[in-house]
C-alpha cells in the first residue's frame, strides 16, 4: 500500500479552488493576527508575573481584554477552518482522526481556558497571587491547543506518516518525529510575543499621544521585547526553512517563482522590522510588520501547496458549479461588515455624545 | 470507508457527538431565545421606569454572555470538530454541500458575538435607545443563525429533491425546514423561560422576584404551547416512511418519545407552580427541574430526530457508516476487506482473521456501536448470537431492522465481522464438533435365497425435530414419526400381504422400550408414534425400530428401520443460551425464555409470564399445524408460515441452504447432519427443493395471505425484493400438504434436466414423496428408496448402515431396494420390463463409493 491510496477521495466544489483559496488567504490572515495577539497577550500576562514591578496594570489590561480575544479568535479562525477544510478537508479529516484525541482535547481546553480567562478579568483583584497560577494556566492552555494544531497541520502534508495509523489506531499520534514540528510551532509562538508585544506598544504609544506621559515609559520595554522576539524568529524560521522536505521549498518552476516571491520581500520586511523595532518606530513598525505576515501567509500557502504536491493539487478538485450561494455569501458578508461598522459606530457616537 | 475510523470502543456509537451535540444544541437554543428575552425584559425596565429591572437584565446578561458565548460558542465548534472525527465523510459531504451556507453562518456569527460584547460591555453606558439597537441586533443575528443551521441539519433529516438535483438551495430549504425552524424558534423561547427563572428566582426584592418568575412562566408556556403544535407540523411534514420509521419501527426510540410525551405536562405543571406558589422553597428547586426537565425535553428531540433519518446520516443518501447509498452495490460485490481505503489485513488468514474482523467492525460498527459503553453499546446486542448466527444478522441488516444499514459487503467480510463479534467481543461460541458416536447396527437377517417374504419399512418423514418440550418448556416439534412397512410374498410376480399379517414393532429409547402395532390400511402398514422418541446414552439422531411381520402368529419377516428424531434445533445460534446436554443437542430454557421474550416484544404477548410459571408453550396452540392436527386462532398464521415468515427477514442472505441449517438439523458441522441421502452427495441443499428461505417464506405466507391473515402481507412486504424469485411469481402453498413434486425434476422418473424444484408443489397429500408409489400403484416410493432427505444412498454420520438397514439387509449395497437390476430381491428372478418406473431396470446412476 502507497501513502497516496491513503488518501480520501475529496467531495466536488461548487465555485473554482481560486475562490476559496482567497478566501482561506484572506480570513486566515484575520485569524493570525488575532491569534497572535491573544496568545501572546497570555504569555506576555504570565511571564509579566515574574518581572519585578509594574506589571499590575498591563496584566489587568490584557486580563480584560483576552477573553474578547479569544472570541475573536476562535470566531475568525471559523472562516479559513472552513474554506482548508473545502480544499484540503479529505486531507485534514485524514489526519485530524489520527490524532483524534488530541484534535477532542483542544475542545474542551479552549473550554477551560476561556473560563480562566474570564475568571482572570472578572476576580483579578481578588485573586491576588492566583493570578500568576491562572494566567499560567491560560497560557500552557492555548500555547497546548496551538502545538496541537501545529502538528495537525505538519501532520496533514506529511502523508507517509499515515500509516502509523494502522498500529495505533485510537487517535493518539502526534508525529513527534516530524522535523518540521517544532520550529513550525516555535515559530508561530514567537511571532505570537512579537505581535502581543507590539500590540502592547501601539496601546502605550496612543495613551502617550493622548497626553498620558507615563505611557511613553512602557513603550521601550514592549518594543524592546517585540524586537528580540522578532529576531529569534527570523533564526527559527531559518530552521523552520531548512527542516522542510526539499520539495515544500521549491526554488524552481512555478511553484519556486511563487515560493521565493514569497520569502524574499518576508525576509527583507523581517529584517526591516527588526530595524525599525529597534529605532521604536511604533506605527511604522506594525505596518511593516502586517505587510511581513501578509508575505509570510502567502509563502505559507505555497510551502502547504508544494509539500502536498507529491500526492495531491487543488488544481484537480472536481467542479460542479452553483454560483447562487456565492453570491448570497458575498452580499451576507458585505451586509455583516455594514453591520459591525453600524455597531461600533453607534457605540463610538453615543459615547461621543453622552460624554 | 474514504476515511480512518477513530477506534473508540467505550466511547463509541455516538456518544461524544450525542454529549456534545445535546450540551450545545440546549445553550444555543437559549442563545437565541435568550436574546429576545434580554431586549424584551430591558424595555420592560425602561416602560416601567423600573431601574430594579435594568439591574436584573444586566445580570441575566452577564450569565447568559458566559453561558452562551463561552460554553455554546465553544461546544458549536466542538460539534465540528466532533463530527469530523466520528463521520469526516458525512462532514466533508456537508462541508461541500453548503460550504457558502456555513460561510453566511459564520458572518451571523460574528455578528452575534460583537452585538453581544457589545451589549454587555456597554451596559449603562449608552442611551438606552442605542443600547436596545445592539440588543435587537444581537436577537436578529442569533435567530438568523439558527435560521441557516436549521436548513443544514435538517437537509440531513430530509434532503428532498436535492437527492435528484443536487441544488443548494433545494437542500436548505428542504421539506422540514419550515416546520422546524419554527419548532427550533419556539424551544428557544421556552429555553429563555426556564434560564431566566434561575437568575430570577434569586431576585432579593420579593414582589419584582415574583413579578419576573411570572414573566418567565408566560416565556415558558406560551412557546411551549406553539413548540406543541409546531411539533405536530413537523411531524407531519415527514415522509411516511420515515413518519413509520421514527413512531413505530425503532425500539430505541421509544424512550425518547416517551420522554418528549411526558415532559410537556411537566413543564406546563411546573409552569403554574412557579408562577402561583410565591415560596422560595418551592421555586429554587422547582426552576432547577424544569430546567433538567427543558434539557431532557431537547434531549429527547434530538435524538428523535436523529433516528429518523436512520439508517442514514444523511437521509437517503449517505448510510450511517459513510457508505453512500449509490456505492452499496459496488461494495456488496467487491467486499470492504478488497476495496477500503483504511485498512490493512486484505488478505484473511487465521492469525489475522480477528485483526481483520476488527477492522471492519471499525469501518461498519463503530458510527453506531460503542463496545461496552453508555450509548448503542454492542455487547449485550450480539451475545445471543453464534457466529454462523451472527453472520446471518449481519448479512440481513436492513431488512428486519430498517434502522440499520444493509451490510455492505460481501460473504467473506460478512463471515469476518461475525467471527470477531460472536467470538471475540461475544462468546456463545460456535458449533461444536460433535463426537459422533453410535453403536453398530447388525442388519436382520434375509436369505436371497430361502426368504419367502421382504419386508420394506421407512419413516415417512427423514429427521422430526423436536424442541426437547420437556425440558425447554416450549412445543414447537414436528409431529412424532410415522412407520409405514410393506410387506410382499416373494416370488416372479410378488404378492402384496395385507390384514393376514401382523405387524408389530419395538424400539429401545430413553425412556425404555417402546412395542406396537402397525395397522394396514391403503396397501400398508402403518403406524404414528405418540411421541417423538429419544435416543438412549449419548446424543444419537436416530433410534432403531425393529419390526417383525407375522402370519398366523408366527414371524415371516424381519427387519430394521431408522427413525430420525433430532433434538437439535439451532434457535440458540440467536437466541443465546446454552445446549441442554453435551454441548451439542437439546434446547435449554434459557433459550425458550429468550425465544419467548422476543415472541411477547413483537407481538404484544405474554408467554414469558406463562413459561416463567412452569407452563408449557405449545406453539402449534395459536399457530396451526396441520402436521398435529392442530388449527390454531382466528387469523394467527400458521406455524409453517410464522416461523419462516418471521426469520426470512433475518436470514434472508445466507447463501443456498445455510440458512436452512442454522435452525434445523441438516448443518454439515452439526450433531445430527439429517440431510444425508443421495441429493447431499450430489451436492444439492434445501433450496434446490425449497427455494431460498425468503421464497420458501413467501409461498407459505402467500397461502395464509389468501386465507385472510394481515400479518402474512406485513412479513410479505418485509421480503419484498429479496428472493430469488418475485413474489408475484412465487404459488402459495399449504406447509406439509404442497411440498417440492419429485417429478418437478424426475419428471417421468427420467434423469433430471434441471436441479430447481422449486414452486411446483404437490397438489395434495396423495402425491407427497412418502405417499406415492410407483407406477404399478402399489409399491411406497419410501419403501425403496428410503425416507425424504435420507434417500438411499445415504451417507449417514454415524455410520452407513444406519442411513441404509434395509438395502444393506437385502442386497448387501446402500442403493435403493433393487437398483442395479436386482430384482430378484422381490421377483426371486431377473426381470425385463420397468413396471416400475422408466429407468428401474438400469444400473443405478449416481454411484457413491461402493467400499
Amino acid at each position: 500500500m502507497t501513502a497516496a491510496q491513503l488518501i480520501p477521495a475529496p467531495d466536488p466544489l461548487q465555485v473554482p479552488w481560486g475562490w476559496f483559496q482567497l478566501f482561506l488567504s484572506a480570513t486566515g490572515l484575520l485569524h493570525f493576527l488575532v491569534m497572535n495577539c491573544m496568545l501572546g497577550f497570555a504569555i506576555i500576562a504570565f511571564t509579566n508575573h515574574f518581572r519585578a514591578t509594574g506589571v499590575e496594570d498591563e496584566n489587568r489590561m490584557i486580563g480584560s481584554k483576552l477573553p474578547i480575544l479569544i472570541a475573536f479568535t476562535v470566531n475568525i479562525g471559523i472562516a479559513p477552518l472552513l474554506f482548508l477544510q473545502v480544499l484540503y478537508g479529505h486531507i485534514m479529516y485524514a489526519t485530524q482522526v489520527l490524532m483524534a484525541v488530541w484534535s477532542f482535547s483542544i475542545i474542551i481546553m479552549l473550554l477551560v481556558g476561556y473560563y480562566s480567562a474570564y475568571i482572570y478579568d472578572m476576580r483579578f483583584e481578588r485573586l491576588g497571587r492566583y493570578r500568576v497560577v491562572l494566567s499560567g494556566l491560560v497560557a500552557c492552555i492555548l500555547l497546548a491547543i496551538a502545538f496541537i494544531t501545529s502538528v495537525n497541520m505538519s501532520f496533514m502534508v506529511r502523508v507517509d506518516g499515515w500509516s502509523e495509523y494502522f498500529n495505533r489506531p485510537e487517535g493518539f499520534l502526534l508525529n513527534l518525529g516530524d522535523p518540521t514540528l517544532y520550529p513550525r510551532f516555535l515559530h508561530f509562538v514567537l511571532a505570537s510575543v512579537a505581535v502581543g508585544s507590539l500590540i502592547l506598544a501601539l496601546y502605550y504609544d496612543f495613551r502617550q499621544r493622548k497626553g498620558e506621559s507615563e505611557a511613553a515609559l512602557l513603550v521601550a520595554p514592549a518594543m524592546k521585547r517585540f524586537t528580540l522576539a522578532t529576531l529569534a524568529n527570523i533564526a527559527i524560521g531559518f530552521w523552520f526553512f531548512l527542516s522542510l522536505p526539499k520539495h515544500a521549498r521549491p526554488m524552481t518552476g512555478d511553484l519556486g517563482i511563487l515560493f521565493l516571491s514569497g520569502l524574499t520581500p518576508s525576509i527583507v520586511l523581517a529584517l526591516l522590522v527588526v530595524v525599525l523595532g529597534w529605532k521604536k518606530k511604533v506605527r511604522l513598525t506594525a505596518w511593516t510588520l502586517l505587510a511581513t505576515i501578509i508575505f509570510m501567509a502567502f509563502t505559507r500557502e505555497v510551502v502547504r501547496v508544494s509539500a502536498l504536491s507529491p500526492w495531491f493539487s487543488v488544481k484537480e478538485l472536481e467542479v460542479v458549479p452553483q454560483y447562487s450561494p456565492l453570491i448570497a455569501f458575498l452580499l451576507v458578508f458585505v451586509f455583516g461588515l455594514w453591520m459591525a461598522w453600524y455597531m461600533i459606530r453607534l457605540v463610538i457616537r453615543d459615547k461621543e455624545v453622552s460624554s | 470507508m474514504n476515511y480512518p475510523v477513530w477506534q473508540l470502543d467505550i466511547f463509541g456509537g455516538g456518544f461524544l457527538i450525542a454529549f456534545v451535540a445535546v450540551v450545545h444544541v440546549f445553550v444555543s437554543h437559549f442563545a437565541v431565545g435568550g436574546g429576545l428575552f434580554l431586549v424584551l425584559v430591558e424595555m420592560k425596565g425602561y416602560r416601567e421606569q423600573n431601574s430594579a429591572i435594568i439591574n436584573f437584565t444586566k445580570k441575566h446578561t452577564k450569565f447568559f454572555l458566559l453561558l452562551t458565548m463561552v460554553f455554546g460558542g465553544m461546544t458549536g465548534v466542538g460539534i465540528w470538530f466532533t463530527i469530523a472525527l466520528l463521520n469526516p465523510a458525512a462532514t466533508s459531504s456537508l462541508i461541500h454541500t453548503f460550504v457558502f451556507g456555513w460561510a453566511i453562518e459564520w458572518v451571523f456569527f460574528f455578528c452575534e458575538v460583537l452585538s453581544l460584547l457589545l451589549y454587555y460591555y456597554t451596559f449603562n453606558k449608552l442611551s438606552s435607545r442605542s443600547h436596545l439597537i445592539l440588543g435587537w441586533l444581537y436577537f436578529i443575528f442569533a435567530w438568523l443563525s439558527l435560521f441557516v443551521i436549521n436548513g443544514i441539519i435538517d437537509f440531513m433529516l430530509t434532503p428532498g429533491t436535492w437527492l435528484e438535483n443536487r441544488d443548494f438551495w433545494a437542500g436548505f430549504f428542504n421539506p422540514t425546514f419550515w416546520p422546524a425552524l419554527f419548532f427550533r424558534t419556539f424551544m428557544a423561547l421556552l429555553i429563555a423561560g426556564l434560564f431566566g427563572f434561575l437568575t430570577s428566582v434569586k431576585i432579593k426584592d420579593e414582589e419584582l422576584r415574583h413579578t419576573m418568575v411570572r414573566y418567565c412562566g408566560i416565556w415558558l408556556l406560551v412557546p411551549l404551547l406553539l413548540l406543541l403544535g409546531s411539533a405536530w407540523w413537523y411531524k407531519e411534514a415527514l415522509p411516511p416512511e420515515q413518519q413509520q420509521a421514527i413512531f413505530t419501527m425503532m425500539p430505541e426510540l421509544k424512550r425518547y418519545l416517551a420522554g418528549f410525551v411526558y415532559a410537556s405536562p411537566l413543564l406546563i405543571l411546573g409552569g403554574l407552580v412557579m408562577a402561583f406558589f410565591r415560596p422560595q422553597a418551592v421555586r429554587k428547586p422547582v426552576g432547577w427541574f424544569l430546567l433538567i426537565i427543558g434539557f431532557i425535553y431537547m434531549g429527547c428531540f434530538e435524538f428523535i430526530r436523529e433516528g429518523g433519518r436512520r439508517p442514514y446520516i444523511i437521509y437517503d443518501y449517505m448510510y450511517s457508516n459513510t457508505i453512500l447509498k449509490k456505492d452499496l452495490a459496488k461494495y456488496q460485490e467487491n467486499g470492504v476487506l478488497k476495496t477500503a481505503r483504511w485498512l490493512k489485513n486484505r488478505e484473511v488468514t487465521p492469525e489475522n482473521r480477528v485483526a481483520a474482523g476488527r477492522e471492519l467492525y471499525n469501518l461498519l460498527c463503530l458510527h453506531c456501536h460503542s463496545i461496552g459503553g453508555p450509548l448503542n453499546n454492542i455487547v449485550p446486542r450480539i451475545e445471543p448470537y453464534t457466529p454462523e448466527g451472527m453472520k446471518g444478522f449481519v448479512l440481513s441488516m436492513g431488512v428486519a431492522n430498517p434502522y440499520m444499514p444493509p451490510f455492505p459487503g460481501n460473504e467473506e467480510d460478512a463471515s469476518v465481522l461475525a467471527d470477531f463479534l460472536a467470538t471475540t467481543l461475544s462468546s456463545n461460541g460456535a458449533v461444536k464438533e460433535h463426537q459422533y458416536r453410535g453403536e453398530e447396527v447388525q442388519t436382520a437377517s434375509f436369505n436371497p435365497e430361502e426368504s419367502e417374504y421382504i419386508l420394506l419399512a421407512s419413516t415417512t418423514l427423514g429427521m422430526a425435530l423436536s424442541s426437547n418440550p420437556q425440558v425447554s418448556g416450549i412445543d414447537f416439534s414436528f409431529a412424532p414419526p410415522t412407520i409405514r412397512a410393506q410387506l410382499f410374498r416373494r416370488g416372479e410376480t410378488p404378492e402384496l400381504i395385507s390384514e393376514e399379517a401382523e405387524l408389530s414393532y419395538v424400539y429401545k429409547e430413553a425412556e425404555g422400550e417402546k412395542r406396537g402395532d402397525l395397522s394396514f390400511s391403503d396397501d400398508y402398514f402403518q403406524t404414528a408414534l405418540e411421541t417423538i422418541p429419544r435416543s438412549s446414552g449419548t446424543f444419537k439422531p436416530y433410534v432403531i425400530a425393529t419390526l417383525t411381520a407375522r402370519i398366523d402368529g408366527e414371524p415371516v419377516a424381519e427387519t430394521k428401520v431408522k427413525i430420525g428424531v433430532s433434538t437439535e434445533a439451532g434457535c440458540r445460534n440467536c437466541h443465546s443460551g446454552d445446549w441442554q446436554q453435551d454441548d451439542v443437542y437439546g434446547m435449554s430454557r434459557q433459550t425458550a425464555a429468550n425465544i419467548l421474550e422476543m415472541h411477547d416484544k413483537h407481538s404484544k404477548t405474554d408467554l414469558s409470564v406463562i413459561f416463567q410459571t412452569g407452563g408449557t408453550i405449545v406453539c402449534s396452540f395459536c399457530h396451526g399445524d396441520s402436521a398435529r392436527g392442530t388449527t390454531g386462532g382466528a387469523g394467527v398464521l400458521n406455524l409453517s408460515a410464522a416461523i419462516h415468515g418471521f426469520h426470512s427477514a433475518h436470514l434472508n442472505k445466507l447463501e443456498d441452504g445455510s440458512s436452512c441449517n442454522l435452525c434445523h438439523t441438516s448443518a454439515d458441522r452439526g450433531a445430527t447432519r439429517s440431510f444425508d441421502g443421495i441429493h447431499k452427495s450430489l451436492e444439492l441443499d434445501c433450496s434446490n427443493c425449497h427455494g431460498s428461505i425468503v421464497d420458501h417464506a413467501v409461498s407459505l405466507l402467500k397461502s395464509e395471505l389468501a386465507a385472510g391473515k394481515k400479518r402474512a402481507d406485513v412479513l410479505l412486504k418485509r421480503v419484498a425484493g429479496l428472493g430469488s424469485v418475485a413474489q408475484n411469481e412465487i404459488k402459495p402453498r399449504k406447509p406439509w400438504v404442497m411440498e417440492p413434486d419429485c417429478l418437478n425434476c424426475h419428471e417421468d422418473f427420467e434423469a433430471p434436466d434441471s436441479d430447481d424444484g422449486f414452486n411446483r408443489w404437490t397438489e395434495d397429500e396423495k402425491s407427497l414423496f412418502h405417499n406415492r408409489t410407483g407406477e404399478e400403484e402399489v409399491i411406497l416410493c419410501i419403501s425403496c428408496h428410503g425416507p425424504p432427505h435420507s434417500l438411499y444412498p445415504a451417507a449417514h454420520a454415524y455410520g452407513l448402515e444406519k442411513g441404509g438397514l434395509q438395502p444393506l439387509q437385502y442386497q448387501k449395497s446402500l442403493y435403493p431396494i433393487a437398483a442395479d437390476r436386482g430384482c430378484a430381491v422381490c421377483h426371486t428372478v431377473e426381470m425385463d420390463e420397468e413396471l416400475h418406473h422408466t429407468g428401474s431396470l438400469a444400473d443405478f446412476r449416481n454411484r457413491v463409493d461402493d467400499d
